[in-house]
């Protein structure tokens, strides 16, 4: 059964930019985008590197190691070396905070 | 585990490097114009010197003009970096690709490989010759022929649908029928060129084919300084790569891509910021290498010391001690 989950004040997370909220052992990418705040997976599907230390464009992160970019919003990966999707969790804010449903 | 900045042991503060891998067009558009302005001059004089024997220094000029940025335009692109707007970086990087010579998605794909596996042998499918690099090696890398026939190599045969095992390491199979599609249009529009050449478009020769090749030694004199007779098999990219000190115009034509071990660091970080980016990492950083004309000079020292039997050991230039010698 999904909860939600605190991560941090809305206000700590730039807009374009991304923090990573770890619960239970597995690692989230949670993103302030100019179409609001959404979650991911925390690691890149090709190389399991970090996508919290890419970069966010809009509304797409970009990998630091070799720059594949993923959709936000769905996940969708959307160009090499990334060829498979990013799973993506609900997020919501909250009395300023965001929350996570994992 | 990948070799990056974390298996190098740098750390760079988030609050450093964040605005430095801020995309932007307008510096990327004002390469593109200077490039162009540069081309337009060189390929003037080279066609006013048709006809004479100046035709030969003309081609060489217009020919580095032409490959050098290619090269590290298209480089650029397949990070990337080089425009924020996705569409103006795509469409660059296939014209780019196309001057160059080498199928985008097998260029970044195999980029990729490269960047995990820096000059790991057998790993690394950028590393285009056997190591340490003997004179024979030398030769065929720095004339451009090496490249040439390893391109040519990989867009026939992915055109052919038999991509060899370094493209099937590389690609994944699910990218495979999009590899061999765009060989094809590669390998359809070289083959469109050589038939207008065929039918009396000279201008096919003089302003494309012959620059290209003429130009691969400037283009391989800076990429050759990128990793030669340094590390192998190193989580350090320290130690496996080699930043060099800028020249007047190799910045600009090169992309400041002799900032090598920022770049290999921190790939996020388009060309225009690799100077800070440089000026950030100082402390963490060996000294750059010599410029790229002392640093060939260097490479062919010991290239032919190595020959000769003699000790291949330079003081010009970083290198890693090689148990065979």
């Amino acid at each position: 059964m999904p909860n939600w989950h605190r991560v941090c004040p809305a206000s700590s997370i730039d807009e374009e930019d991304v923090v990573p909220f770890d619960h239970e052992g597995h690692s989230y990418a949670v993103y302030n985008t100019p179409k609001g705040y959404f979650a991911t997976d925390g690691f890149c599907t090709h190389e399991e590197e970090d996508l919290t230390e890419g970069l966010v464009v809009g509304t797409t992160i970009e990998c630091p190691l070799h720059q594949g970019r993923f959709d936000i919003p769905s996940g969708k990966a959307l160009s090499p070396p990334v060829c498979v999707n990013l799973k993506t969790y609900p997020v919501k804010l909250d009395g300023g905070d965001v929350y996570i449903e994992i | 585990m990948p070799t990056t900045a974390a298996s190098s042991g740098v750390k760079l503060d988030k609050a450093i490097l964040k605005p430095l891998t801020r995309r932007s067009d307008r510096p990327g558009l004002i390469w593109l114009g200077t490039w162009a302005a540069l081309l337009t001059g060189t390929g003037y004089l080279l066609w006013l010197s048709l006809g004479s024997w100046w035709v030969v220094p003309a081609t060489f000029l217009f020919g580095s003009c032409l490959a050098l940025p290619a090269y590290a335009l298209s480089h650029e692109c397949a990070h990337g970096t080089a425009f924020r707007t996705r569409w103006l970086n795509e469409t660059v990087f296939w014209i780019s690709s196309l001057i160059y010579g080498e199928e985008p998605l097998h260029r970044r794909y195999t980029h990729a490989v490269h960047h995990s596996n820096t000059w790991h042998p057998g790993k690394d499918p950028q590393m285009p010759f056997a190591t340490p690099m003997s004179f024979k090696g030398w030769v065929w890398e720095i004339s451009g022929l090496g490249i040439v026939t390893y391109s040519a190599r990989v867009l026939i045969t992915s055109a052919f649908g038999r991509p060899g095992p370094d493209e099937r390491a590389a690609v994944p199979e699910s990218e495979m029928g999009r590899l061999i599609r765009n060989a094809r249009i590669f390998l359809g529009v070289y083959l469109g060129l050589a038939l207008l050449a065929v039918l009396g478009q000279w201008w096919v020769v003089t302003f494309l084919l012959l620059p290209r090749l003429a130009g691969g030694p400037a283009m391989q004199i800076f990429t050759i300084t990128q990793h030669v007779e340094l590390a192998e098999n190193s989580q350090d990219l320290r130690l496996s790569t080699r930043s060099i000190e800028r020249g007047p115009i190799g910045g600009f034509l090169y992309m400041n891509m002799h900032h090598h071990i920022e770049h290999h660091l921190y790939p996020l970080v388009p060309f225009h910021q690799l100077p800070a980016l440089s000026q950030a990492l100082t402390p963490q950083l060996p000294a750059p290498d010599p410029g790229v004309w002392r640093c060939n000079w260097a490479i062919l020292g010991t290239v032919v010391r190595r020959a000769l039997g003699r000790n291949a050991q330079t003081a010009s230039i970083r290198q890693a001690v090689t148990p065979a010698e």
